[in-house]
């Protein structure tokens, strides 16, 4: 019981932050919202499993979007710049 | 026993100092560490913010820095108390390693977290206060205005230089 507001809380983050990635039109921009996002499931998988392997699952999660986030921004900034 | 509405902005609030104290020490705010994380600072700043919080924002976006160790520390000690914070450490360690980021502001960050939230554990709050508390803290950053939130950044950088 004592749980449910502070998953009630973190759910509608993330639904907020995730109503701004779809509204947001500049793809670098979107990415702190995504971000967001990211955080809000990374607690949410915790307030919902609560057992010491999800300390696994929720690192493995957050290590693996934010990579992504990485890997998106850095392609669509056109990578490493080489000096020709 | 203060109401949880109540506990989880008390723990908010903590958790905001908690990242952005050691984010900023660590010279999170300086440059882009990565080239993603560069072109996320400028794309901001064209927006009408400041580039030094925009870099900070960028690193916070591409590696798990000490915000994201702050919210795995509040998971690591609601499930396993100080043995997972420490665990959480390690893993968060091997994170920025294989984001490419050469920092330890995620570890740092992630150590005292851990004990920042055991305290709080035992003096009436609960870890899942700061688990809310944290994605709240991180809200207020990336989520709500990106041109305020790097201005302050920026403002607090200065300070620091």
């Amino acid at each position: 019981m004592a749980v449910l507001i502070a998953l009630a809380v973190v759910a509608g983050i993330a639904g907020y932050a995730a109503a701004r990635v779809v509204l947001e039109r500049n793809t670098m921009r979107r990415l702190p919202f995504l971000n967001v996002v990211s955080f809000a499931i990374t607690g949410s998988l915790m307030l919902l499993l609560p057992h010491p392997l999800t300390i696994v699952a929720c690192a493995a999660y957050f290590v693996g979007s934010t990579l992504e986030s990485n890997a998106i921004a850095s392609t669509w900034s056109g990578g490493i710049k080489k000096d020709a | 026993m203060l109401a949880e509405g109540l506990r989880i902005l008390i723990a908010a609030c903590v958790c905001w100092l908690n990242f952005v104290t050691i984010d900023v020490f660590f010279g999170l705010p300086k440059e882009g560490g990565v080239c993603g994380a560069t072109a996320i600072a400028q794309e901001i700043e064209k927006k009408g913010g400041a580039l030094h919080g925009g870099y900070m924002m960028g690193n916070i976006v591409s590696s798990p820095d000490a915000s994201a160790g702050t919210l795995l520390a509040s998971c690591a000690v609601y499930a396993a108390g100080i043995p997972g914070g420490l665990f959480t450490a390690l893993l968060v360690y091997i994170g920025n390693r294989i984001c490419y980021d050469p920092g330890y502001a995620g570890t740092t960050g992630t150590i005292t977290a851990t004990f920042i939230v055991y305290g709080f554990t035992q003096i009436g709050f609960s870890a899942s206060d700061f688990i809310a508390g944290m994605v709240i803290a991180i809200l207020t950053i990336q989520g709500l205005s990106h041109v305020h939130a790097s201005r302050l950044l920026a403002t607090l950088w200065r300070w620091r230089s």
